[in-house]
């Protein structure tokens, strides 16, 4: 669709706004316009590049601190080929395992929540400890070199970071904060510990997990795949940071795109966003792309009253979204009163598949009841449930891509500037995979 | 050998003066384009300067003229002063053609008395000053813009539906009324109508199951044109439809479903 003007849009002055979640734009950086080949999505080699470089150099999201709350509660989850166990200390600390016992290899937990004191190996009935050592190995007599020198479970590097635990199949990584870099500081004014989770879904998608990446990194799909948010946000005029190795982008929410004009009417998204911030649509007399500061302001003046604590967001991030790639699989869509959060998990030896988690959280107001843990929902290839309009239209495309990826009449990505992230994110893959 | 007798329908429109409100766009503004395309002289206005001289500058050399100011037809003194003015300007009105509405919505109470204030009550103080007018000139034809949604149930329980009825009410009643100074009142009840810039390509958009339902139960399978229905409106306010008066002409392509005695 045709651009028809171009919107106005206030976003506060960085330099007046020191504190709080970093505002200024990065420099722009030359990047290049080469194609980006095909084969980064398509064959079993690079695939197996990317296991050795990124999947167990880098660090990688596990869950939510609140998922596992008591001591030896845990969370088994799964990353390409490998199997991870993440468990609540006694101290109230995490340690992370490679899910394997030193027996005979056997998996002690399937994917999933549990509890475990001990976790006992279901082939001969070994014992761990929560903290990972040996708690009983049945008849360590019979066993003439001993029990194992390792003193127990293969452990990982384990760490916190706004309200999530992070773990890394890379015993050698470098700290937590070293991999996150700029981003420190990005989130932590959202306070996500604040916010409940209230969905837990996977789907297991026809793709290859960076294409489900770039659905999500770019807004140039918009106006053909989501028509419906051309009446909500601001689809071309977007902030685009580029970090080390992470990247995001500032979508302004609240208004028309420059794509559409003013029907007179307020459209259905921009009614039920006045809606969720308190305010009543048919008395909103202002102009359309003015929803957005007006819904800034009243959240702003009614924080107190609704238990909301908003002080350290600038106003900006009342409305609009922060959409985060922490390097390199999980995305985010930040917002004050919620957060999407995506990780894009490759398929253990299929570059054309991949796993999909939807895990989203919502600000609990202050007082207010929190709603128990959500089950873990999982959607098998080609399930036809909806996972909500926005990721149902993405999804409708990524196999459809995957098949024509494949083809021999495809050579590679041809990105515009719209899709700069998806250039930097592809930067950031060679620079692991070196080439 | 059939001698043509000079009966072909004629709208009989060209020279009348005609008040349109908040016409810049869609059906009302494709009104405009009719009347000035027929040889009226059209009153135009709309919320903003800019929009309203936009309009005019488009409107401009065609076979009528077109004049007007910013107006917001919510504003009785402003509303009241605009059509005064116009009448003066154009030397009389022969028509007017009142089609303003706060939209849809079922948001609070205060939409009710949005569509009141918006779809009712500037109707009525609209035809409260056109109607001595019409009747010092010796007559008048008076076409309201209502809505099928009024004659049947139709996007759920809301001002938008029940304030238009009530025009549906006011405009029969009135025609009885003002048929003795020679003035026609009539509605036009368009159903849903697609064109860019209108509601309903935002709804085809933002609403898409419910728009292709919407679509699907139209006998001819789409939507209406303002064209469409402009035509209608052109018609009923025009002599052509002399014999015409307290009417309410559903203009949908078969939309709704009700027989109409």
């Amino acid at each position: 669709m045709k651009v028809i003007r171009k919107n106005k849009i206030i976003r506060s002055d960085p330099k007046e706004n020191p504190n709080g979640t970093p505002l200024e734009k990065t420099l722009d950086i030359d990047l290049g316009t080469q194609i980006i080949p095909k084969e980064r999505y398509t064959s079993k080699e690079f695939m197996e590049k990317e296991w050795e470089t990124i999947w167990t150099k880098v660090w990688l999201l596990g869950c939510r601190e609140d998922q596992i709350p008591d001591p030896g509660d845990y969370i088994c989850t799964n990353i390409g080929r490998e199997s991870v166990l993440i468990v609540r200390q006694r101290d109230g600390g995490f340690k992370a395992f490679h899910n394997v016992c030193m027996h005979r290899g056997n998996r002690l937990a399937d994917e999933g929540l549990g509890h475990a004191e001990p976790f006992v190996c279901g082939y001969h009935g070994w014992k761990y400890d929560s903290d990972g050592s040996f708690a009983d190995i049945p008849d360590i007599e019979t066993f003439p070199q001993g029990k194992p020198p390792c003193n127990g479970l293969s452990e990982l590097p384990c760490d916190t970071w706004a309200s999530f635990v992070w773990f890394s199949l890379n015993v050698q990584v470098e700290p937590l904060e070293e991999y996150l870099g700029e981003l420190i500081g990005h989130f932590e004014p959202y306070h996500f510990e604040r916010m409940a989770m209230t969905r837990w879904v996977t789907a297991e998608w026809d793709c290859n997990w960076k294409a489900s990446v770039d659905a999500f990194a770019e807004s140039y799909h918009t106006a053909q795949t989501h028509p419906q948010l051309l009446w909500y946000l601001e689809d071309l005029d977007l902030q685009i940071d580029l970090y080390d190795r992470h990247s995001r982008y500032l979508v302004p929410f609240g208004l028309l795109s420059p794509r559409v004009e003013s029907v007179g009417e307020i459209p259905p998204p921009l009614k039920a966003m006045l809606h969720s911030a308190g305010m009543d649509p048919a008395s909103y007399e202002g102009s359309m792309n003015d929803i957005r500061v007006a819904v800034q302001q009243y959240k702003r003046e009614t924080q107190i009253e609704q238990g909301k604590d908003f002080s350290e967001l600038h106003d900006e991030q009342l409305t609009d979204d922060f959409n985060y790639l922490v390097f390199p699989n999980v995305t985010t869509n930040t917002h004050s009163d919620d957060l999407m959060l995506f990780r894009h998990r490759p398929h253990p030896d299929d570059p054309n598949k991949m796993f999909f988690d939807i895990w989203m959280f919502e600000l609990i107001p202050e007082g207010e009841e929190w709603p128990p843990l959500p089950k873990h929902d999982f959607r098998p290839a080609g399930s036809s449930r909806s996972l909500g309009i926005v990721i149902d239209q993405d999804a409708s495309n990524l196999a459809t891509v995957q098949e024509g990826m494949n083809s021999a009449g495809f050579p590679g990505l041809w990105l515009s500037d719209q899709e700069l992230r998806l250039r930097h994110f592809h930067k950031t893959i060679s620079d692991y995979v070196g080439e | 050998m059939y001698v043509a007798k000079g009966a072909s329908v004629e709208l009989g429109l060209k020279g009348k003066r005609v008040i349109v409100p908040a016409s810049t766009k869609g059906i009302l503004r494709r009104v405009v384009d009719q009347l000035i395309d027929e040889g009226c002289d059209v009153a135009i206005c709309s919320r903003s300067e800019e929009t309203v001289a936009r309009s005019l500058r488009e409107l401009s050399g065609g076979r009528g003229t077109a004049i007007g100011r910013a107006c917001d037809v919510n504003d009785k003194d402003d509303y009241e002063a605009w059509l005064e003015e116009m009448i003066e300007q154009l030397g009389g009105v022969d028509i007017f053609i009142p089609g303003v509405s706060a939209g849809g919505g079922a948001d609070s109470e205060r939409n009710w008395w949005k569509s009141f204030e918006v779809d009712v009550l500037s109707t009525v103080r609209g035809c409260e000053v056109v109607i001595p007018h019409m009747e010092e000139s010796g007559g008048g034809a008076i076409t309201f813009i209502t809505t099928t949604a009024s004659v049947e149930t139709f996007g759920g329980p809301q001002a938008y539906n029940a304030m238009k009825g009530s025009l549906l009410v006011y405009a029969k009643q009135l025609s009885q009324e003002v048929g003795k100074y020679g003035i026609r009142v009539n509605c036009v009840s368009p159903g849903p109508v697609y064109f860019a810039g209108g509601v309903w390509q935002m709804l085809k958009d933002t609403m898409a199951k419910w728009f292709a339902k919407v679509e699907k139960d139209h006998p001819l399978g789409r939507l209406g044109t303002p064209e469409e229905v402009s035509n209608c409106i052109l018609f009923l306010s025009s002599p052509a439809a002399s014999w015409v008066s307290g009417t309410n002409l559903i203009v949908d392509g078969g939309f709704t479903k009700r027989v109409q005695f």
